[in-house]
């Protein structure tokens, strides 16, 4: 389904812009978000990540230094933890995606994560892939992060692949819905 | 010898005494009946229409205007102020008129009729009341007054006995505990914070655009489109 703000001709939009003042609700462009402000949001995000797992590790690691258990359990509690961590990291990132879009850092920066062209939140299906693709874009040395600098919509190679877009968020105002399919409405 | 020329002497007037007493009396007489008559003719004459008439022409006369106008041009008032102040007849007659029953009368009719009422009710509403408190707090007077009042040692003592008093400390700590405090206090962090991180966000953008234009600089191509306002608070 094409966007909304590519259907509304750009007279329409002058006159909206004209008689209410600003855009029609819907109809004005996206504030794409460039490289600097992703990277202070993901770094805020990561922190949050980091400090909580720490917080974690450090108590488990205190609650097992009293009790004496054999150097395969202990490997195995390791690797335990390495499978929470790396699942509370995914979790992290999929449910902020898929709920509105913002995760701890992005409502910082005020920036949220959406659907390229309808400016829904994503589901949990496409946030998982869209960290996917993020790590991927990430292994050739960030490489995959350079398109956000050349892109009209200040995409990445991640954004491109899941389909998705960084744009401004107004704390004020809620993300919008996805829209139901009416056969989805009938059921 | 002396006693016979005493009574020669006086025998005269004796008799002139008793011949004349009668028409001394019907001289006496005559006088009272012409002064009586006179008043009389006096009477007649103030009660007639006659009179009453010549007192209204001369009172509309511009001889009146004319001669008060004269009188209160000339010394007259003056005078008649100094004689009133020098037989105090203000002093009499304000205190004849206090005295008197008529002033209770007047107090008691006021009282009644509400007027006491109706006169505080005007002066707090009118705006008298608030150009003469204006005049008074902005007046010089007041501030000596107030600067006076508060180096005084009596604010000192007053402080100081405030700070002893348990009940104070009991009233702060409700204070400082109360909802609205306590919620304006974190408005105000959270105030600071949203200064910090609008200007963070703010950086962050031109360093976004900063980095873009250099990026497509060393490529060599076109700048990137306007991007619209950030929707920030």
């Amino acid at each position: 389904m094409p966007a909304r703000a590519r259907i509304v001709p750009e007279r329409a939009r002058e006159v909206a812009t004209r008689v209410h003042g600003k855009a029609m609700p819907g109809t004005e462009t996206p504030a794409y978000q460039g490289l600097v402000t992703r990277t202070i949001a993901f770094a805020v995000d990561a922190a949050v990540i980091n400090l909580v797992a720490l917080a974690v590790g450090v108590a488990v690691g205190l609650a097992l230094s009293i009790l004496d258990l054999p150097s395969g359990v202990e490997t195995a509690l390791y690797a335990v933890g390495g499978v929470v961590y790396f699942l509370w990291t995914v979790g992290y990132f999929v449910t902020c995606w898929s709920a509105n879009g913002e995760t701890p850092g992005n409502r910082l920066l005020h920036i949220r994560v959406c659907d390229a062209d309808d400016g829904t939140p994503l589901s949990p299906w496409r946030s998982f892939l869209r960290l996917v693709f993020l790590t991927l874009a990430a292994l050739p040395l960030f490489a995959g992060f350079l398109p956000i600098l050349f892109d009209d919509r200040r995409r990445g190679l991640h954004d491109m692949l899941a389909g998705t877009v960084v744009v401004g968020a107004d704390p004020a105002e809620p993300p919008r819905a996805k829209s139901r399919s009416p056969s989805a409405a009938e059921a | 010898m002396r006693g016979v020329d005493d009574v020669l002497v006086r025998l005269p007037q004796a008799v002139a005494t008793v011949v004349l007493r009668p028409a001394v009396g019907a001289v006496r007489l005559g006088g009272r009946a012409v002064e009586g008559a006179t008043l009389a003719t006096v009477d007649v004459v103030l009660g007639s229409r006659a009179a009453t008439e010549v007192v209204d022409r001369v009172l509309d006369s511009a001889l009146v205007r004319h001669a008060l106008s004269r009188a209160l041009a000339g010394p007259l008032v003056e005078e008649v102020s100094r004689e009133v102040v020098r037989h105090r007849v203000l002093e009499r007659t304000t205190e004849t008129v206090l005295s008197g029953p008529a002033m209770d009368a007047i107090v008691e009719r006021v009282l009644a009729e509400g007027v006491v009422e109706r006169a505080v009710a005007r002066v707090l509403e009118g705006p008298e009341l608030e150009r003469v408190a204006g005049a008074a707090i902005d007046s010089p007077a007041m501030e000596r007054l107030v600067a006076r009042a508060i180096d005084s040692r009596l604010v000192d003592e007053t402080v100081a006995r405030l700070l002893e008093n348990e009940d104070l400390w009991v009233l702060v700590e409700e204070i400082a505990q109360s909802p609205a405090v306590t919620d304006a206090i974190t408005q105000q962090s959270m105030g600071f914070a949203d200064q910090v991180a609008d200007g963070m966000r703010a950086r962050s953008r031109s360093a976004d655009a900063w980095l873009e234009r250099a990026a497509r600089r060393a490529l060599r191509r076109p700048p990137a489109p306007l991007p619209p306002e950030a929707p920030d608070r």
